[in-house]
């Protein structure tokens, strides 16, 4: 990606409250991209859409949008626009006149304007409600027709579904995925959830105590997290503390080749696996490799969307699936099955501090 | 075997621990709760009916007649139109002012907020006597800002200007800290929405800020203005004359008695109570019988 192409450009941008410090941070969205910032509670990710928006200055770096350095401009004048975790309406205004607001705030009286914001989020049967009177999925959708009314150049959009009940959430993650790719503007979104990282963002950066840890596509980051703490923010397990000795990874009862050479780091590793690649039962008896060994049914729990097992032995571990594969299958507690861990379901990574 | 009777037996003995808690606890309840509950009751009645009975007493010296007959005395009228048209400018004034500071107080935007704060809350702890000769030697003919003043024609010394600084400066915190509470009970995320939207920060407290922190502002307003009619000794120091109402009732009670003053204690008692409940339920917008909120 070209420095032209950038809508976005955030570099070394630095910001502090109290001891805490964000940043250095360098990022880049194109129009019509979205970028997941993924982490934690308390990892600095709301600061930093706080600090684009221009709700919190930066002590260093340089903020960039279509050209534009943003740094010395007063929010108003940022053209960037917010979505809350909370929505955050005006509790005094109905619907209308909030979706409204950035219309009013300029001066402009576009009627047409707010009516088709409120047509595309279908909301017009609510314009003349109270937002005390609204749900969760109600008041996001008010927000993002209130921040769209501002002809924003860039979103930010912070936990917008967290507050959300699960059905709702799902919801409105669907009307956010086909707004945001219709808009044409750069768009960061932050969230501690992963499905919704990876589903809303075409980028995924991870962010843990201000720094970001790894960026790369949905697909890559999931496939190839960078170090434990991305492992397992991106749905890894982890399987134990095994060592490394020349392309040989030893945890338990297993010796298996791993292609994670870590720059020739012989020692203790951490050994991460993803717990809906294992196979099990009849799924795994075609292969006899390395990492493939017998283990005990300990437990079933048929939860969904996937159920859940876990295996006794050296090493321990729980597996995800389909819950129809447990019928399928035959899996109940006490009984001795075949186990498969694919390759490319184990990484390897150096301990903490290491 | 042997395993499960270490447990049993090192339970048993980290057994005496809860129990010995619970025996603890047990003696620390001592009170029923009906006694702290009958406690609860007792206390705040007391207090209740300690601020009533007074109030009660001396409306029952008055007759309907002697009240009239108060009302038509020219110097009785005349001190309570008086009292309620300055406590009228003295909470303009106090809301014109004591706004901006309380929105920066809010904010924490201004430097040494808790010196600040303690600055607004000074006139709590003056007397109020203390008060008045404070601004007497400022205000007064030869004070800092009554000199330059007297210049301009304009007198604090015994003039109604005189009677409103005393009134500001007693009741001044009540302005600021009320609207300074609603201001901080605002969620700041609505002024940055409202700032992510293209406002000002003018703009966002205009549209934003203020409406919702109105009430706040409105009931600071209120008890400026309750305030100021009782104000007695700070005005009496820098304004003797013209006579505000405490004023014109204490002249009353030292020249004829506590009964003479009694009919003109209960006038002004009448009307500073009406107009503080009509504007109250204008500020808070709920009737005063009516709970507002919940048992919690």
């Amino acid at each position: 990606m070209t420095l032209a192409d950038d809508a976005l450009l955030v570099q070394g941008v630095t910001t502090r409250a109290g001891s805490f410090e964000l940043g250095p941070i360098d990022l880049d969205v194109a129009s019509g991209r979205v970028l997941s910032i993924l982490g934690p509670s308390g990892a600095g990710k709301t600061m930093l859409l706080e600090t684009i928006a221009g709700f919190r200055a930066a002590v260093a770096g340089s903020i960039r949008l279509f050209g534009r350095e943003l740094g010395q401009l007063p929010p108003e004048s940022r053209a960037v626009g917010f979505v809350f975790q909370d929505a955050a309406l005006f509790p005094h205004l109905s619907v209308r006149k909030n979706v409204g607001f950035a219309l009013r705030a300029r001066g402009e009286r576009s009627h047409e304007r707010v009516d088709e914001l409120l047509g595309r989020f279908a909301i017009t049967h609510l314009a003349e409600r109270s937002p005390r009177s609204l749900s969760g999925g109600e008041r996001q959708r008010v927000a993002l027709a209130r921040a769209l009314a501002a002809r924003p150049e860039l979103l930010l959009l912070d936990e917008p579904l967290s507050a959300l009940d699960r059905p709702t959430r799902d919801d409105l993650r669907t009307v956010l995925q086909e707004l945001l790719c219709g808009l044409g503007i750069p768009a960061i979104h932050v969230t501690h959830d992963r499905d919704e990282a990876l589903e809303i963002g075409d980028q995924v950066a991870v962010v843990v105590a201000g720094q970001v840890r790894q960026m790369a596509s949905s697909d890559e980051i999931v496939a190839k997290p960078e170090d434990d703490t991305c492992a397992r923010l991106l749905g890894w397990s982890e399987l134990g503390v095994g060592s490394l000795d020349r392309d040989i990874l030893v945890l338990g009862d297993l010796a298996v080749p791993t292609s994670d050479s870590l720059d020739r780091w012989n020692g203790p590793v951490s050994v991460f696996y993803r717990p809906e690649a294992v196979l099990l039962g009849a799924d795994a008896v075609g292969s006899r490799g390395p990492t493939h060994f017998r283990a005990t049914v300990d437990r079933v729990l048929p939860t969904t969307p996937l159920a859940r097992v876990t295996l006794g032995g050296r090493p321990a571990l729980t597996v995800l699936l389909l819950p129809r594969d447990l019928g399928r299958l035959g899996l109940r507690a006490g009984i001795t099955v075949d186990v498969e861990l694919p390759p490319d379901s184990l990484r390897v990574f150096r301990p903490t501090g290491a | 075997m042997t395993d499960s009777r270490a447990t049993a037996e090192r339970s048993g003995v980290a057994g005496g621990g809860p129990t010995d808690m619970m025996v603890r606890a047990g003696a620390r309840r001592a009170w029923p709760s009906g006694v702290f509950q009958a406690l609860l009751w007792l206390a705040s009645g007391l207090l209740i009916a300690f601020i009533v009975l007074p109030l009660v007493r001396l409306a029952a010296t008055s007759s309907p007649s002697s009240l009239i007959s108060a009302a038509r005395e020219a110097e009785v009228r005349d001190a309570v139109l008086l009292s309620l048209q300055d406590a009228a400018i003295t909470a303009a004034i106090a809301t014109v002012l004591g706004v901006p500071l309380a929105y920066l107080l809010a904010q924490r935007r201004i430097p040494a907020p808790g010196l600040v704060q303690a600055i607004v809350d000074l006139p709590l702890a003056v007397p109020h006597t203390v008060a008045g000769i404070a601004l007497l030697f400022l205000l007064g003919r030869t004070g800092w800002v009554g000199a330059p003043a007297g210049h301009l024609g304009v007198s604090f010394y015994g003039s109604q200007w005189g009677i409103v600084a005393a009134m500001l400066f007693v009741s001044a915190p009540f302005a600021v800290n009320s609207a300074r509470v609603a201001f901080e009970a605002i969620d700041p995320n609505l002024e940055r929405a409202a700032r992510s939207l293209g406002a000002t920060r003018a703009h966002a407290f205009r549209r934003v800020t203020l409406p919702l922190g109105a009430r706040g502002v409105l009931t600071g307003a209120v008890l400026v203005y309750a305030r100021s009619i009782a104000e007695f000794g700070a005005v009496v120091i820098i304004a003797y004359y013209p006579v505000t109402a405490p004023v014109e009732i204490y002249n009353l009670f030292l020249r004829s008695g506590l009964a003479a003053a009694s009919a003109a204690s209960v006038l002004l008692l009448i009307v500073a109570l009406a107009t503080f409940l009509v504007l109250r339920t204008l500020a808070s917008g709920s009737w005063l019988w009516i709970a507002d909120r919940d048992p919690r």
